[in-house]
């Protein structure tokens, strides 16, 4: 009975209620003014999920950024739901009152354009990283808007599979594995492995085969691949080191680990040991650390008026950064200094890593 | 009439079957058009993948005779992964307890399927709800311990359960075979086995004929939760490395091949045997269409039509009086 009567008059508000609300409701708005209208800008990092090795180590590099300039920082995941990754982003926005600093992976291509009006009609500065729309440019929204960055999955998955050619002696048959067939990365480090295979004639592409971005997949499927062509396979391209791996551990259950080079994406730990024992050819990473300090520097330094994205030339508003490719050369450095240590960055190489104009 | 049942009775029979044949028709035309499908290597190779799902899909089976469903797989599994691998040797912390740890991840996994019963008896929600939040509950604790990187898992005797072998199949598939060597006696030969069966041919019969429901239910999760924890250690050691997202897409798998190896959702019919050859028909599929250098882009295709096809013949569907 108490259930009902209580469910009956729920909405109902007494006057003393209302007072209270009402008090406290003016309490909130005003507060965020005072508090932060002068103050230094919060920091917010927006990403996907912190279930993945990349996003984990953009939110090391996010945090390395913040304490360098002592500034608070916060992060926002998004699980992969779009929704909650840019209602999370206009919580900030209204709990900061505009005064804060975004760097965004947004989830899905089309985020990018809310997360971008929003930070704008409240005053904040952004930079977001892999997905905006084509006609979404942060010139159109001056000043807020300061920068997008990406990386070239074209010349990525060209420059593995030249690495790859090279490692196998310039001819025979590889096995590609292939990423989420929708996604843009998968598609553009597919088609710069297509232009070296173009330019190198002698080599075999035997099959390509989606394994959607994940260990597991890769393991089956090159378990199977093995069945098919035997040792005619000499090499195996991956589109990212997560596959790569699982690639690697059906080798290994055939006693062909390192004997059958492996080419990967991302530089997780797993593949960058893989190359100092000889088993992976080479991984290049986009350095998510760099990704997630030197996104919000970026917009920092925006910000602060240290610098008017309005004035800057077109390749520091969109642009790609530079992939930092780890082979048998460079790994032991690579490993003493990003791996056994946290990086050490300079933050205030704004534009240190571009390598050009984001294509049209 | 009497003529017409014994037609029908045929006919329920012969789809008792279907399954079978399927997967004999299956593996005849990969044969015919790729000779390699038949090498003893591949062979080994199809068994070896199958042995995760087949471990899954044991514990899938006995969720869904009793009509409910377990969505939890892949949070119990990745639990499984990941207590295995911080307890055991790797690279991000100092344990070394050995095979402890395989112990101690198996039973993660279990109390999970446990308190997954104990949600749907005590709180009275539909396993389909409560095994969801115990997939989100797992998951997330699974991210959180495992700070979102991949931990390699270095214990050498761990790791030979996927890299050596016993008379040519890795230990994995010998393990599979355990694993389905106790879930044919769990069914046919214990008290569990055939309670689950009774509850889900008829709930309301089998509560009337004085089965205890609640402790037959926790007892199914309970028994579910650690195959997916035996599955989960199998991975880990497949893979040399445990990450939250391992397993990812088991569920749809684990799912796919009870009901393609025609037990039927809506519970009480089916078992354990059909589910062997559920599991072997979807990896002969996955094997065969690798062989026969079907583009990535149709393979999707034609597993959801495999799988369309494979439970219109199963089932005696035009004489279901309800399809939901």
């Amino acid at each position: 009975m108490s259930d009902r009567a209580s469910i009956a008059h729920f909405g109902q508000i007494n006057r003393r209620t209302l007072m209270m609300g009402a008090g406290a409701g003016l309490a909130v708005a005003a507060m965020p003014k005072r508090l932060w209208a002068q103050g230094a800008p919060t920091l917010v990092t927006s990403i996907r999920s912190l279930s993945n090795p990349y996003h984990a180590v953009w939110k090391t590099g996010a945090e390395a950024y913040a304490a360098s300039v002592g500034l608070e920082h916060v992060t926002l995941v998004s699980e992969g739901n779009s929704e909650k990754g840019i209602a999370d982003i206009k919580a900030m926005l209204a709990k900061t009152g505009g005064n804060m600093v975004l760097n965004s992976d947004p989830n899905d291509t089309p985020d990018a354009r809310p997360i971008v009006e929003a930070c704008k009609s409240a005053g904040a500065s952004v930079v977001t990283q892999w997905n905006k729309p084509a006609d979404l440019h942060p010139r159109d929204f001056n000043p807020n808007y300061v920068s997008h960055i990406e990386f070239d999955g074209i010349a990525s998955g060209k420059q593995i599979a030249e690495i790859l050619f090279k490692a196998i002696g310039g001819s025979g048959g590889i096995i590609a594995l292939g990423g989420l067939i929708s996604t843009t990365a998968a598609i553009e480090r597919k088609k710069g492995l297509d232009e070296a295979l173009a330019a190198n004639p002698n080599i075999k592409l035997l099959d390509f085969q989606v394994a959607n971005w994940k260990s597991t997949e890769a393991f089956d499927l090159t378990s199977n691949l093995l069945t098919r062509f035997g040792d005619d396979i000499k090499g195996v391209w991956a589109a990212n080191d997560d596959m790569g791996t699982g690639a690697l551990e059906a080798l290994r259950a055939e006693g062909l680990a390192g004997k059958v080079p492996i080419v990967g994406i991302d530089g997780i730990k797993t593949a960058v040991d893989a190359v100092r024992t000889g088993e992976f050819a080479c991984t290049i990473t986009s350095d998510p650390f760099w990704q997630g300090g030197m996104g919000l520097s970026i917009g920092y330094n925006a910000h602060m008026k240290k610098f008017d994205p309005a004035t800057q030339p077109p390749e520091h508003r969109e642009f790609y950064g530079k992939v930092v490719s780890i082979t048998k050369d460079n790994v032991e450095e690579y490993y003493k200094n990003n791996i056994d240590s946290k990086p050490t960055m300079d933050w205030n190489d704004l534009w240190g890593r571009v390598t050009g104009a984001i294509r049209a | 009439m009497q003529s017409f049942w014994s037609r029908a009775g045929k006919a329920r029979r012969w789809r008792a079957f279907a399954p079978l044949a399927v997967l004999i028709v299956l593996c005849i035309l990969i044969a015919i058009a790729n000779p390699n499908f038949i090498e003893p290597r591949n062979l080994i190779r199809v068994a070896n993948s199958a042995a995760v799902p087949l471990t899954l899909a044991m514990g899938m089976t006995f969720i869904i005779l009793l009509g409910s469903i377990d969505l939890s797989v892949e949070g119990a599994m990745s639990v499984a992964a990941m207590v295995l691998v911080l307890l055991a040797t790797n690279d991000s912390n100092a344990n070394n307890y050995g095979w402890f740890a395989v112990v101690a991840a198996i039973a993660a996994s279990t109390v999970m399927g446990l308190a997954s019963g104990f949600l749907q008896t005590t709180l009275r929600i539909p396993s389909f709800m409560a095994t969801l939040g115990v997939w989100f509950i797992g998951l997330g604790f699974s991210v959180y311990m495992l700070g979102g990187s991949a931990v390699r898992l270095m214990d050498e005797n761990i790791r030979a359960l996927a890299l050596s072998r016993f008379l040519g199949f890795p230990l994995a598939v010998w393990i599979a075979l355990a694993a389905f060597a106790v879930a044919i006696v769990i069914q046919y030969h214990t008290r569990i086995g055939r309670h689950i069966m009774a509850i889900g041919g008829g709930e309301d019969v089998a509560e009337l004929s004085g089965i205890n429901l609640r402790r037959v239910r926790i007892m199914a999760f309970g028994l579910a939760g650690f195959f997916f924890g035996v599955a989960g250690v199998l991975a880990a050691a497949q893979l040399g490395q445990s990450n939250a997202v391992i397993a990812d897409g088991r569920l749809f798998a684990a799912v796919t091949a009870v009901v393609v190896g025609g037990t039927a959702l809506t519970g009480g019919e089916g078992g354990v045997l059909n589910t062997l050859v559920g599991v072997l028909i979807v990896t002969v599929l996955a094997n065969g269409m690798i062989l026969l250098g079907i583009s990535p882009y149709i393979q999707q295709t034609v597993q959801g039509l495999m799988i369309i096809a494979a439970v219109a013949l199963s089932l005696d569907r035009f004489n279901l009086k309800i399809v939901k």
